[in-house]
Parts: structure tokens; sequence; C-alpha cells
């Protein structure tokens, strides 16, 4: 081969990564990065390093919803790579080229021998070599794991409505776990074949110079020089199965879809993480209806209860003890009754056994009629 | 002898004006005749006290509320107060006599004001309550509000160093709270004259109590309870694990928590402290029938917060003891399973690389 033939060769360059397939990974390291970077603090937050990055981020509920919006888009990725894949394969009709084979595991031990100094051949590899379905599947498998974990962490109740609770801690160790082991296989696996090694920028580019593919899929570049390209199917197959495939992804489309917002909003008890608790109103359950309660029998409860000691006979506050007037505040029923209950500031709590629900429908009812009086007393 | 009668008329005129110039300017003449048993006085107090210790008196006021104004002798001679060689000039001042003071309009009145008297000498201690709840609720118009001598008494004061007491104090006005603390696994072990468990201002603090109910209490408390709770010496006499703590940081509830107290401890968390699940005044023992978090009533705590938790909800908590394969085995199981996966894998990833960086180094030595 002369030299200026040779220079050709090397100036070579052959397509890797179409453009839906870029656009699919700018998005996953996105997604994945925010994920680690608001996932792994709340891991280990005990650790000062943690603290400092969830304060940097805006605090804990501030991440929380970032994790979830980050999460939201890596499912979404996913649901779009699912289709991608089904139309390659039973459209396109391609080869499964990312499951591993035999041939991935003689290249693996003919690459450990040769870097070891014990084999002589270094393996030519297939356009997916070992290392890369390797991380594929890890991928695949984590992402997986990440969701099905996710989504129990995400919707405890839901999930126990379906598995016993015991799946929760075990989601949450899971979730963790394999939180850990992606991010760790990223470092060392990733960061090393693709940016340490040498700085493989097919990902944005597009495509790999002959030298990479020399060395990196030495069988798959044979193929191409030898003309043994994968066989593509007529047309007209492929246009029959595409009649197919639509339908099917549409409907595949909205079914993943809708899951996915189920998934996001059907509940909120692990997203709400501020409240005043204490003084919400609704934190009571009550089980009558505020309109069981009778006014007449409520005047009688106030003094049986012995509600006038603070409150005043008339219920209008006791000046000397600073008690609250109840009379004329228009207190609604469910605050009225989370106050009995919770027994603010120097007030007692009292339980449903000392006061029962309906009593206090009762005193309400009563409470209620004296702001009606003073209403039409006006 | 006219000489000597006149000489007897004027020592007695002399005598007149002196016991004249001592009723007109200190007060009452103490009576002293024969038929009176009391000594004539030798100290302020014991002059105060020729008509305080005598019982049962009191005057009316203003408001119909009636004053008592009899003091027990004794019982100031054994209080810390009388012990130091204290006495009633010291507190009330040498003016407080002759009484010409207009009255006060009511009893608790009084009371209020002779308690600012305390602050004089116990600068720390007033320091302290300014803010406090009672403090506060008093400056409010609260006229309950407690003051120093409502837990201390005002003549005979005692060294307030009995946890019991302590907690029967407080109960004198908190009678509901102090109810359930009686019959709470601390409450019983106190009364019983248990030195470890906390009476009511080990939690609270002594003045300066804080509210109670705020964010930041809440915030502070699963710390409160570590205080004890973390220490191994004092759990290993009651068999309770001290990794209730870190087991409570390491769970859901306790990261959040931990993260806001540490962030902006005023920031209100719904998630669970330890006293949302225990109880607070009426904790009892984990294993007993009315135990909150036995594992009967655990379905019913969850639902106080997650009010559509099923049946066996309880289940995803973990606990505050490692899981096992017996306790927990799916979480154990998936915790086995990572301790070997991932080592197995990064292993087998590290492998590759060192090996590939092996090559990488000797190609370049064998070329230069």
């Amino acid at each position: 081969m002369t030299a200026e033939a040779n220079e050709r060769v090397e100036q070579k360059h052959y397509l890797r990564f179409s453009v839906p397939q870029r656009l699919q990974h700018i998005l996953l390291i996105a997604s994945f990065t925010i994920l680690a970077l608001t996932g792994l603090p709340q891991k280990y937050a005990a650790e000062g390093i943690a603290q400092s990055l969830i304060g940097l981020l805006g605090g804990i509920e501030t991440i929380r919803v970032i994790h979830r919006v980050a999460a939201t888009t890596l499912m979404v990725v996913a649901i779009y790579h699912g289709g991608e894949i089904s139309y390659k394969l039973f459209v396109l009709g391609k080869r499964a080229n990312m499951l591993p084979t035999v041939k991935d595991v003689q290249d693996a031990w003919h690459w450990l021998r040769y870097n070891l100094g014990l084999g002589r051949h270094y393996p030519r590899m297939p356009h997916f070599n070992f290392s890369e379905k390797a991380e594929y599947l890890a991928l695949v498998w984590g992402t997986i794991i990440m969701i099905i974990t996710g989504f129990m962490l995400w919707n405890p109740i839901t999930t126990n409505r379906l598995l016993p609770a015991a799946w929760i801690p075990a989601a949450r160790a899971a979730h963790g776990a394999e939180a850990v082991l992606a991010v760790l296989s990223i470092i060392i696996w990733h960061f090393y074949h693709v940016h340490i090694r040498h700085f493989n920028k097919s990902m944005f580019t597009g495509t790999l110079s002959h030298k990479e593919m020399e060395e990196e899929h030495g069988a798959a570049l044979d193929a191409i020089e030898a003309g043994k390209e994968e066989p593509k199917l007529p047309t007209e197959v492929i246009q029959r199965r595409q009649r197919l495939f639509w339908p099917y992804a549409v409907i595949m489309t909205i079914l993943l879809v809708g899951g996915l917002v189920f998934f996001i909003t059907f509940e909120e008890t692990a997203l709400t993480t501020t409240s005043s608790r204490l003084s919400e109103p609704g934190a009571v359950s009550l089980s009558v209806d505020a309109a069981a309660g009778i006014a007449a029998e409520g005047a009688a409860l106030w003094q049986e209860l012995d509600c006038q000691t603070c409150h005043g006979a008339d219920a209008r506050g006791v000046p000397e003890l600073s008690s609250i007037p109840l009379a004329g505040t228009e207190i609604s029923f469910r605050a009225f009754a989370a106050s009995v209950r919770r027994g603010p500031a120097d007030m007692p709590a009292y339980s449903p056994e000392q006061i029962g629900d309906e009593q206090l429908a009762h005193l309400w009812a009563w409470l209620s009629s004296l702001d009606q009086e003073a209403a039409q007393a006006r | 002898m006219r000489k000597n009668q006149l000489w007897i008329m004027a020592a007695l005129a002399g005598l007149g004006l002196l016991l004249f110039s001592v009723v007109l300017f200190a007060g009452p003449t103490p009576a002293q005749g024969q038929d009176d048993p009391t000594p004539p006085p030798d100290s302020e107090s014991d002059y105060c006290l020729i008509c305080h210790a005598r019982p049962d008196q009191s005057i009316p006021l203003p408001d119909g509320s009636m004053l008592d104004i009899s003091v027990d002798p004794e019982g100031i001679e054994h209080s810390v107060h009388g012990e130091l060689g204290l006495g009633c000039i010291d507190c009330h001042g040498e003016d407080a006599f002759p009484h010409d003071d207009p009255l006060p309009p009511s009893a608790r009145v009084f009371t209020i004001e002779m308690a600012s008297i305390c602050t004089d000498c116990h600068t720390a201690q007033a320091n302290e309550l300014i803010d406090s709840v009672h403090a506060s609720a008093l400056t409010g118009g609260n006229l309950r509000a407690a003051t120093c001598v409502d837990c201390h008494g005002a003549h005979e004061v005692q060294p307030p160093d009995n946890p019991p007491v302590i907690a029967q104090t407080c109960g004198a006005c908190h009678q509901f709270v102090f109810g359930e603390f009686e019959t709470s696994v601390h409450g019983e072990s106190l009364l019983a004259g248990d030195p470890n468990v906390p009476t009511c201002t080990n939690c609270h603090g002594v003045h300066g109590i804080e509210h109670p109910t705020t964010a930041l209490f809440r915030n502070r408390s699963p710390e409160l309870c570590a205080e004890c709770h973390a220490d191994e010496d004092m759990m290993a006499e009651y068999d309770i694990t001290t990794n209730v703590f870190d087991s409570y940081l390491s769970d859901f509830h306790g990261t959040t928590v931990a993260l806001f107290a540490q962030q902006d401890p005023n920031v209100a968390s719904s998630q669970a402290v330890c006293f949302d699940c225990h109880g607070v005044h009426d904790i009892k023992r984990v294993d007993a029938e009315n135990s909150r978090v036995v594992r009967e009533n655990l379905l019913e705590t969850c639902q106080s917060c997650h009010p559509d938790a099923t049946s066996d909800f309880p289940d995803s908590w973990v606990g505050h003891y490692p899981p096992t394969l017996d306790s927990h085995p799916l979480l154990f199981t998936v915790n086995t399973f990572y301790t070997i996966l991932i080592p197995t894998v990064l292993g087998g990833f590290l492998l590759f690389v060192a090996s590939d960086i092996f090559r990488r180094v000797r190609e370049r030595a064998r070329r230069s």
C-alpha cells in the first residue's frame, strides 16, 4: 500500500451512532449525573460533603424534586429506546447485536491474556465489543432495577397494596446499592475505556476513525472492508412490517407514558416533607361530619366537659387567663377538632376517648350557633 | 429624798419618751406582759414573726381574694435561705415595714410581684427565664403562668434536686400531662425512684423552657432522646439497644429530619420523629400492650401520618435493630446480594482496567 493510500485509509471514518442515539446519550448523561448528584447525598446524608451538596442544590426538598424530574427524563429516554430497539429488531430485521455471545467471552479472555503478556493475539472484536455490551447490559439491568425500586419508594402505599410492605425497605436498600454500583461502574469502566485510555468522541461526532475501529472493532472493520455488511430487507417487507409496527408503537407509547404519569403523580407520601402538621387542620381523622352536630347538645357538653373554666361560659374567653375566645372566631370544624385533639399551647389535648368525634361536632355546632347569633345581633 | 424622786421621775419620763418613740417609729410594740411567752426579739426576722408566725391569718383584698399572711418559722429556718442565715428583710427589704403600701388588687398579683424579688439575687435564672414559655405567658397577661414561687415555694424553698418532686411540681399545673406521664415508662420508673429516667426538666429545660410545639423543638427532639438512648452505659442497665438513634438517622424519616435540622432547624418537617411513634409523655415500653409501637398497634400509629396505609404497612419500617435473615429475609437477601455483587463486578472491571494499564505501560517502556 502506498503512503498516500495508507493515509486515506487512516482518515476514513466509520458511522457508529445515529443522531437519535447521540441525543439519547446526551439525555442519559444529564439525567444519570443529576440522579447521582441528588441521590447519593440522600443515601449518605450523615456525611458533611453530602450535606454541603444538598445545601448547594437548594435543600432536601428541592433535591428530591430534582431527583424525580431527572428520573422522569431517564424513563422517557428508556421508553423511546425501547421503541427504537423494537423498530430495529422487528421492522428492519436487524440482529440483536447487543446480546452477549460466546465470542464475547473469548474476546474478553484473549484481551486479558494479551494485556498480561500471556497471549499473542489481540482479539478482533465485533461492532459492539464485550466491554460495550457489558456496560450496555449493566445499564439496562440497572435502569430496570432503579425504575422498579424507585416506583416503590415513590409510591410506598400503592406498592403495599400489591406486595408485602417488607419490599419497601428492600427496595430502598437495592436502590441505594444499585446506585453505588452504577456510579462506580461508570467511573471505573466507562471513564477508563472511553475517556482515559483514549478519548472516544464517537458519541458526539457519530463516527470512529480507522485506527479506533482496528483496535476496538477489528471484526466489524474486516466485515465492512470485505463488503459483508448486514443484509437489508426488501422495501416492501419493511413497509408491511411498518403497518403493523406503528399501531403497536402508538398503543405501547400511550400505555407506557400513561404508566409513567401514574408513577409520578399517583402518590405524594414520600414527597410532602414540609407541613405544619401539628396545626394542620386536615391532619386529624374524624368519623363524623360537621353536620352531625346538634347545638343544644354542644351547649350542655360545654359545661359538662368543663370547657368554660378556660374559655368562659359564653365561649368568649376569660381575659385574665388569656384563653382563646371561640365564639365569633368562625373556626372550621376540622381546625377546631385538630386543636382539641392536639392541644395547642397550654390547652391539654383530648383524645377521642375523652371527647368523642360526635361530641366535637355538637360542640362545634354550638360554637357556630353563637357565631350566627352574633351575626344576627349585628 | 425629793432629789431622788425627781431623778426617778426624769428617768421614767425619759424611758416613756423612748418607749413612745419606739412605738412611733418601730411599729407595734411587742407585747411583753408576764402572761406572754414570746421571748424578746433578737433579730429582724423574729421581729416580723411576732405577727406573721401566727397561723391562719389572712386579709381580704379588693377583688375578694384572701391574702395569706402567715409564715411557718420552722419552714423558713429549714429552707435553703434559712440555712444560709437569710431572714425576712433580705428578701422583703427594710422598708417593707410599716405596711403602708396600698393593698395589692389580688392575691395572685401580690404573688407575682413578690416573685420578682427572687431575680434580684438569682440573675442567671432570671435571664434564662426571659424567653421561657412561662414568662412569655405572664407578660402576655396570663396571670396563671408559673413564677419562681409557684415552683420553688416562697418561704419553704428546698434544693430543687429531687426528680420525682420536680415532676409533681410541674404536675400541679400540668395535670393532664402529669396524668399521662405518671403511667408512662419514664414516669413510673421516676416515681419508683429510678435516678436515670428523665423528669420534666431533662427534656424541657429548667428556667428557659421553650415551647415544645415549635419546629425547632421537633427537629432537635431526636437528639434529646439520644442523650440517654445513645448512652451505652445507661442503656446497658435496661437492655435497650443504643442503635436506636443511628438506625433512626439512616432511615428515611430520620435522614430527612436530620437534614432539616442541619439546614434550617426552624422549618417544620412532617417526617416522624421519635415521639410521633413512641408518644410524648405517655411513652410505654415497646412491648407493652398499650404501646403505640407494639406490633398490634403499629398500623394505627403509621396511619396517623399515612392514612391510606394498609394491613402490613408497618413492615416497611425496619426497626431499630440490624436486619437479620430471620427478622427481614427480603432486606437481608438484597443486602447480601449487593455485598457480593458490587465487589465482584467492580473487582472484575478493575482487573481488566489494570491489565490494560499494565500492557500500555509495558509497551511504552519497550518503545523508549
